[in-house]
Formats: structure tokens, sequence, C-alpha cells
């Protein structure tokens, strides 16, 4: 589904993203973990187009997206939420997400003009379902600047989802939620690869990702040192020295 | 006291222009959070080119004010691409520069194409004024007022009801975000400043229409006006640049009567230095400062 080539980033001297091969399978929550700083962000901000990559190739569906702008990714299917929570604040909840339907499910299977006239009815019921979907079902009114924490990080994950991709990149969804959330927040990424989607995920947390992922990879300095299930990762020694630099346990609480 | 009432109803009509002025400067502005200087000349430009319509197919009010907006449309993009798009990753002054460079451009081109300065232009009517009691109103006035109103609502609509609209509210709040939303930033900007310059035609032939003549001046003017209003009502603020274009007509219309032409303009410039002294966001520019910083904090 989505394949990384020896993927590098440089800025400047400093090595971001370092060769980096990666392929993630349709349908797979796929974990990429690593101390701060190791390149996980920049891998996603890559993937999606933010800045020019320094060498290598990403591969989207048997399709070279490596220099492809964000919205271009975006009609490819691959939607994005962010690490810090990046809303239209002066938009309504629901504004937020019909204006995010900008994927090309629709424009393929309809002309212009019905897009215009019939397609109204449709997005309103996909605002709806999204709506149900992210427990934001009394809010749709509310300003998105308006809403809690917790509420506007799941506002991002139905923004994403309202372009109808087919692959998700969520950075680090989990970040500042307290237990119940990220269990609410397992649950619904459960869903979503029942429902189909393939999911990258950036996380900290390491009961969401051990929980949830098929498979993980481990970056540190820009290089993947490891990958593999859940359990293989835990008890990789690699990756027990990048994060605690001590052979002790690893995967228990916050790395 | 009547004259004054009388004054009020002049002013809010000819500050209706001032409004429609300031709601192109605006809406460039909140979408690109960039200064269109050349704003006003190509206005004056798509004049020149009704004028030119006028002169030589003696064409009538409707063709000549098609001609006008097309030609100002045509000009605003030309001065998109080379001033916006093409240093969009410069700072911002850049663009402010580049486009008083071609606001000078714009200038040189009309006065060599056009030698004899101050050219005809059709009047909207010649009907007679019409009385309501102790008022009376010109038709072209109201006219003006009318097409202002309803272009106002009109963009109100495409703003708040579309989803092009959404687009580009979207993308004056959070640039970065609605790029990760799929949305072609390029072609929202591209339309926004279309949509301006549309604005801006229907307004310059409007108030050309009512001077009955256009000399190349008028660039100069109509910045002056948009600018100044925009500045009165908050940058980047719609229901600012409404309110600022009409204080600005109603002051000014009051001078005129009390104080005489001449002084029509030095208010004008009065009343900004009071607003800049006093409130120095306009009347809606701090809510919008603030918001800014809100979200900036919450979101």
């Amino acid at each position: 589904m989505l394949a990384l080539k020896s993927l590098s980033k440089h800025f400047g001297g400093v090595r971001a993203v370092d060769g980096l091969d990666m392929e993630v399978g349709k349908g797979e929550i796929f974990g990429l973990i690593g101390p701060n700083g190791s390149g996980k962000s920049t891998t996603v901000n890559l993937i999606c187009g933010v800045f020019p990559v320094t060498a290598g190739e990403i591969r989207f569906e048997d399709r070279d997206i490596t220099r492809a702008a964000p919205h271009v990714c975006l009609a490819a299917g691959i939607a994005r939420t962010f690490q810090n929570i990046r809303l239209f604040g002066h938009l309504s909840v629901w504004q937020n997400l019909w204006v995010a339907q900008n994927g090309m499910a629709d424009r393929r299977t309809s002309g212009f003009l019905h897009r215009w006239f019939a397609g109204s009815g449709r997005a309103r019921a996909d605002v709806e379902r999204l709506l149900e979907f992210a427990g934001l079902g009394g809010k749709a009114e509310e300003l998105a600047a308006n809403l809690s924490f917790g509420e506007q990080r799941r506002l991002e994950l139905a923004r994403a989802l309202a372009a109808k991709p087919t692959m998700l990149l969520l950075d680090e969804p989990a970040a500042g939620m307290n237990m119940e959330e990220v269990a609410q927040l397992r649950e619904r990424l459960m869903a979503l690869r029942d429902d189909g989607k393939t999911i990258l995920l950036v996380e900290h947390v390491m009961e969401l990702v051990m929980g949830v992922t098929d498979r993980i990879a481990v970056l540190n300095f820009g290089q993947k040192i490891a990958e593999g299930t859940p359990e293989e990762i835990q008890n990789d020694p690699l990756v027990r020295e990048a994060y605690l630099g001590a052979p002790q346990s690893a995967g228990d609480g916050h790395a | 006291m009547i004259d004054f009432v009388q004054n009020c109803f002049d002013g809010v009509m000819l500050g209706s222009s001032y409004a429609l002025l300031a709601i192109g400067f605006t809406l460039i502005f909140g979408v690109m959070r960039r200064l269109n200087l050349s704003y006003g000349p190509s206005i004056m430009l798509g004049a020149f080119v009704g004028t030119l319509v006028f002169l030589e197919f003696r064409a009538g009010g409707l063709a000549v004010a098609a001609a006008t907006v097309v030609g100002a449309v045509l000009v605003g993009i030309y001065v998109e691409r080379l001033c916006f798009w093409a240093i969009r990753q410069g700072a911002a002054v850049a663009s402010m520069v580049s486009s008083f460079a071609i606001w000078m451009q714009l200038e040189e081109v009309v006065t060599i194409a056009f030698p004899d300065r101050t050219y005809p232009f059709p009047p909207l009517t010649r009907t007679e004024p019409m009385d309501f009691g102790p008022f009376f109103f010109k038709v072209e006035n109201l006219i003006m007022f009318a097409c202002a109103v309803a272009l106002t609502l009109g963009l109100h609509l495409l703003l708040y009801r579309t989803r092009f609209g959404l687009r580009i509210r979207a993308v004056a709040e959070n640039p970065d975000a609605a790029r990760y939303m799929g949305i072609n930033i390029a072609a929202v900007t591209f339309l926004a400043f279309a949509c301006a310059s549309a604005i801006g035609g229907i307004a310059g032939y409007l108030i050309v229409a009512q001077d009955g003549q256009i000399t190349p001046l008028f660039g100069l003017w109509a910045t002056f006006k948009g600018l100044i209003a925009m500045m009165l009502g908050g940058m980047g603020s719609i229901p600012g640049a409404i309110l600022g274009g009409l204080l600005l007509g109603v002051v000014e219309a009051q001078n005129i009567w009390y104080l005489g032409t001449e002084y029509r303009d030095l208010c004008a410039y009065a009343l900004l230095f009071v607003f800049l002294v006093f409130r120095p966001g306009g009347m809606f520019g701090h809510t919008l400062a603030e918001r800014e910083r809100l979200a900036l904090r919450r979101v």
C-alpha cells in the first residue's frame, strides 16, 4: 500500500531521516515509534509532501508520490492529523468537517453539476456520520476553538476522515489524553481498521501502540533499528537500549 | 437639521462605493495577509477598457459595465500572478512593494495608450433627482447604494453558505491546515483575488459613471479611499470594511456641505489620523486580533 524506499531528509547537516525503508500493507495498523527527535514526524511530513525529499522514493498504491504536493497526496487517498492540533477555530465543528471533504472518491463517481446539486445531501449525511463516530453529536454548531482538548483531538480525527481517505497518518493522536480517552481512541482505531482503512500510527503512548498495531518499526537518529510485531519489538535489545539506554524492560508506560 | 440628515443620506450612498472598494481590499488582505496597492489602478485600467468600448462602439451602459469588470479582473489576475503568486514564498512586504511598482507601470500604460488624460464615461442614468418630502435623492446614487447592498449580501452568502466560501475562510484562518485538508491554496487565493477584482470593477464602474469622466488619477483615488475605509474598519474584516466605508462617506459629505469641497480629502486623512492614534486596529480590528490570539492559544 505505502512503500518508502531508502527515504532521506537532511536539514543542513542533520540527517532527520536517513535511508529509511518501510512498507505498510493494506488494512494494517502500522506503528512508528522512537525517541524524541528520531525522525518520526519528519517521515509523516515527507509522506504528505510538506517538504521536499532529499533522496529516495515514496510509493502509494503503486504510484510515485515522492514529489506530490499536500493536496495531491490527499486526493490520492492519504489524510493526516497533526501532533499540535490545527483546527479552523473560527469555523463550527460541522464546517470543519464540511470544508475537509476534498477527497477524490466523490469526484470520480459524479460530475460537477451532480455534486453541486445532489451532492450536498450526501455530504450532509457524511458529516452526520463523522460527528457520530467522533462522539461530537451535540456539538455540531459549536466553534472548534471552544471545544475541550479531547473533543478537539476527536474532531481532528474526524476531519481527516472527511476526505474519505484509504490511508490515515496519525501523528501522536493520544498526546495529552487520559487513560479513558486512550481506550476510546483504541476502539475507534480498531473500528477504522475493520472498515478497511490503513493506518500509520506515530505515537509515544505505549499502551496504545502495543495494544492496537499489527506491526511496528522503531526509528533512532533517522534510521530504522527494528521492525516486527509488538511482542518482537518489546523484546528487542536494540530497542530497549535506544529507549532506556540500559538493558531493562521496555514497553511500560510513557517512553 | 434637514441639511445634516440629507448629508447623512448622501454620505451613506457615497460611502457604499467606498465600502465596496474596502471589501475588495480586505478580501485580498484577509486571505493572503498581503496588501495590494495596485488594486485601485487595476480598476482604473478596467474603467479605461470600458471607455474604449464606449468610444469605439457607442456601446450601452451594460456593455460598458461588463467591459469595465472584465478589464479589472484581467488586470487583477496579472497583478496576482506577478506580485503575489510569483513571490508567495517571499516576505509580505515584497508583495506590497512590487504591487506599488506595478501601479506605476499600469499608470504609464494608460497615459501612453490614452494621451488625452480625461475621457468621457457614459452616465448611469439621466433621470432627474427624486423628492421625498424635504429630502431629495439622485437616482444614480440610489442605484449605487442598491448595487452595493446586493453585492455585499451576495458576498456574504458566498463566504458563509457555500463550500468555496468556507474554503476561503479556512485558508484565511490556517493556510497550513487547509493545505493538508486537500484544499488547493493556489486555486482558492486566485479565485478570491479574482472575486475582489470583480467587486472592485463593479464599484469602479458605478463611481466613474457618476463622475461622467475617467482620468489616470482614478487609480490613486480608488486605492486611497479603499485603504482608508479598510483601515477605519479594521484590516481583514468585512463588516469593518462596510462600516469604515460608510463612516468615511458620511464624514466627507458633511465636510463638503459645511466646509467646502476643497476639504473633502483633508478630512478623510484627519479621520484616519484620529483612528490610528486612538484605535489603531480600526473598529473591528481589536476583536479580530483578540480572536486570533484566542485561536492560537486554544487550537
